[in-house]
């Protein structure tokens, strides 16, 4: 049975913590993130504030950043010709607005051992406050059954999906649960149960805005993906230079402008893996690359 | 051999010959053939058989077997067991009355379910231990029955000389009790109580002839499943009921109960729901669902996290109601479409994933799009796929409360519904209710 993957409701903060990737094997099966709390995440739902949006490709074809908002961080959203119907609806979203987003994991590697998530939308709508609303109740829901069974596993003796069922949890979860043990080593279970009880103060009527300016963990992390952002522009820009035929930008050229634009090899390796994967360029022979 | 031994083989042989010749006769005679001729015995008794006038096929091939090791298409075989139980009923073969004898046998591998088609051959009785020969299986739920036919030769043995488990017998004769959100393909012998809120009577044909067949809506506390009775058990609507030994098939994941004869059909005249509160849509998780396969009237809420292509605004054929791409039909060619409004939506509950139908008038309803709106909006932007467009902006990220008939195929659980609306909440007083809990979790 081909089963669409399911649409987990997960906080920011809980998602953007994650820094596990299970890379599907085989040409079909799909990639999950695992979260510390052991959402298994190919596919998620996300409702927020969208705060920011800018395109960093053209006019012709955008490629769309945004930042989407909930009451525990900022989900970092992009979208590009591949997803035709996020482009078109990011073109006419006016920030800031309420919006709901059904999409994709994705992550990127900057570097070994360093992880960060962002989300490739499907669907983005505008919603209003109370679906807003519900969303965060409803997230807070999940995130508090996952935080449980996680610590239910992590009690036990030799945790294992049939147990995690028996107990009442769903399979995808017990699934994502124990691979999450697997990858994680200590989960701050506090931090996310604060994380929780603030969300649900947020919905309440007694709840006041505080103007908070410490930056999170979550936002520092901002930059980051930004700056890399920037980087894969420029490498395209690089292999359109290059590309002087048509036929590709040959491989040693390209690590040697790079090299003059401050970009390393390595790094220009993930940048290139990135494009690849975001389907921006492609090898037609070896040793170059061309623009899609 | 010992002429003890002989007694089954010629009581055989004087039953396939009709009683043509005394057994004194056939015992004389089969004694010359094995001693005087050293024949085989199974080669013997044909002899003896054809000899008289009867069929020498029908002589026993003497494979002995234990139950356990019965196929649900033994031919011949034969069999040392114990009867657990055995009691009489009268069926209706071919326009006469004739009384059979059905029960439980049992040895050391197991047990096993029988008839016995001829009653009045057979007299034996609840703890006896009995040599069969001839007895043939047939498949029934799954597992093999042993029928004795008018071939079969029953002799009554010591009772020493079977030793039964006791564990055995009572898995078998015990139903599991299930309610109907329990219930999956597959199972056997399930004992389910449950009020009768719809009753058909039909005649359906089938390899045996025409049956008559009751059939209906069977529901309790946790939902509804359709039922077949293939025997008339004196079922009224509104009756509650407590069926012991049916068992479930799934059709295209929605798991249905039949039962026959040999089910215990009694009325239960303990307090249950009334046929109103039964009537509504029992309420399931998407999880739930997708593990039994399916089912019929369910409950579901979720969020609608897309909508599929084919939703606004469609055209069909007049004739046959297919959706037609520019104005032609597979089956009618060129037509004059019929507009109409449908929704595919997938509702997802973080859990679980369904795609649910929606047809003109929930469409209607939901979204508060009419037919003409969406006609007349789809003429001004001239793009009819503006419709979708709408419907997704309308409906996406909402939760919704769905209900109707679930089935399963390749792509997953597919719900045709007969209901649909936005799901209402109130988030205060949940997530009070949660915040309390929580920081009572400290």
């Amino acid at each position: 049975m081909i089963s669409r993957e399911i649409a987990w409701r997960v906080f920011s903060g809980e998602y953007n913590t994650s820094n596990c990737e299970l890379k599907g094997e085989g040409e079909r099966s799909p990639s999950y993130v695992i979260t510390p709390l052991g959402a298994m995440i190919n596919r998620l739902f996300v409702v927020g504030v969208l705060t920011d949006i800018e395109n960093l490709g053209t006019e012709g074809e955008p490629f769309w950043r945004a930042r989407v908002t909930d009451p525990t961080g900022t989900f970092f959203i992009s979208a590009g010709q591949y997803q035709p119907d996020a482009s078109l609806a990011l073109a006419k979203i006016k920030p800031p607005s309420f919006v709901a987003v059904v999409g994709k994991s994705r992550t990127y590697s900057p570097e070994e051992g360093t992880v960060y998530v962002s989300v490739r939308p499907e669907k983005i709508v505008e919603v209003d406050e109370k679906i807003r609303d519900y969303w965060i109740l409803e997230t807070c829901k999940s995130t508090l059954r996952r935080l449980t069974a996680a610590e239910e596993a992590r009690r036990m003796e030799t945790p294992t999906v049939e147990a995690l069922i028996k107990l009442g949890y769903s399979k995808a979860l017990a699934q994502g649960v124990l691979k999450s043990i697997e990858h994680y080593d200590s989960v701050e279970f506090e931090r996310y149960r604060d994380m929780i009880a603030d969300a649900l103060r947020y919905l309440l009527p007694e709840y006041e805005p505080e103007v908070q300016e410490t930056p999170s963990e979550m936002e520092i992390g901002v930059e980051e993906p930004d700056e890399n952002i920037d980087k894969e522009e420029r490498v395209l820009a690089i292999i359109d230079r290059l590309d002087k035929k048509g036929k590709g930008a040959p491989w040693d050229e390209i690590i040697e402008e790079a090299g003059k634009e401050g970009i390393r090899k390595d790094e220009l390796e993930e940048i290139t893996n990135s494009l690849l994967d975001k389907g921006l360029i492609y090898e037609p022979i070896l040793g170059k690359m061309k623009r899609i | 051999m010992p002429m003890e031994d002989l007694k089954p083989h010629i009581k055989e042989i004087s039953q396939l010959i009709g009683g043509k010749v005394s057994e004194d006769e056939i015992s004389k005679e089969l004694d010359t053939y094995l001693k005087v001729y050293r024949v085989p015995l199974e080669t013997a008794k044909k002899s003896i058989v054809r000899k008289y006038g009867g069929n020498p096929s029908l002589v026993s091939r003497g494979q002995k077997k234990e139950i356990s090791e019965l196929t649900t298409n033994e031919q011949s075989v034969d069999l040392l067991v114990k009867v657990v139980s055995v009691n009489k009923r009268e069926v209706e073969v071919d326009g006469t009355i004739k009384p059979v004898l059905y029960g439980v046998f049992a040895d050391e591998s197991g047990a096993v379910p029988f008839t016995a088609w001829e009653a009045d051959r057979f007299d034996f009785k609840k703890g006896d231990v009995i040599f069969i020969r001839n007895a043939y299986t047939r498949e029934w739920n799954g597992q093999p029955q042993v029928n004795l036919g008018n071939r079969a030769v029953v002799e009554k043995k010591d009772s020493a000389t079977v030793e039964i488990s006791e564990v055995e017998v009572p898995s078998f004769a015990e139903s599991v009790q299930a309610k109907v959100s329990q219930l999956k393909d597959g199972m056997n012998n399930v004992a389910i109580t449950g009020r009768i809120l719809e009753l058909e009577m039909k005649v359906v044909s089938t390899p045996d002839g025409a049956k008559p067949v009751t059939s209906g809506i069977i529901a309790d506390e946790t939902g509804k499943v359709q039922f077949s009775a293939w025997h008339d058990f004196g079922l009224r609507e509104d009756m509650v009921i407590t069926i012991k030994g049916a068992y479930v098939k799934g059709w295209r994941g929605i798991p249905q109960i039949n039962f026959g004869q040999r089910a215990d059909v009694t009325e239960y005249k303990g307090s249950f729901p009334a046929a109103d509160v039964l009537a509504r849509p029992a309420k399931r998780t998407i999880e739930d669902l997708e593990k039994i396969g399916g089912g019929i009237d369910v409950l579901v809420s979720g969020v609608v996290v897309d909508i599929r292509e084919g939703s606004g605004l469609i055209l069909r054929c007049p004739k046959c109601k297919r959706v037609v791409q520019k104005n032609l039909c597979r089956l009618h060619g060129s037509v004059n479409p019929e507009p109409d409004l449908r929704i595919k939506a997938v509702v997802d509950d973080g859990e679980g994933v369904l795609t649910v139908i929606m047809n003109r008038t929930i469409t209607e309803s939901i979204t508060g799009i009419s037919l003409n709106n969406a006609m007349r909006r789809a003429k001004e932007m001239m793009n009819p796929l503006v419709i979708k467009e709408d419907i997704e902006n309308l409906l996406i990220a909402h939760p919704v409360e769905v209900s109707g008939n679930v089935t399963r195929d390749e792509f997953g659980l597919l719900m045709i519904a007969s209901d649909a609306r936005l799901a209402e909440f109130d988030i205060r007083s949940e997530a009070t209710e949660m915040l309390t809990k929580l920081e009572g979790m400290y």
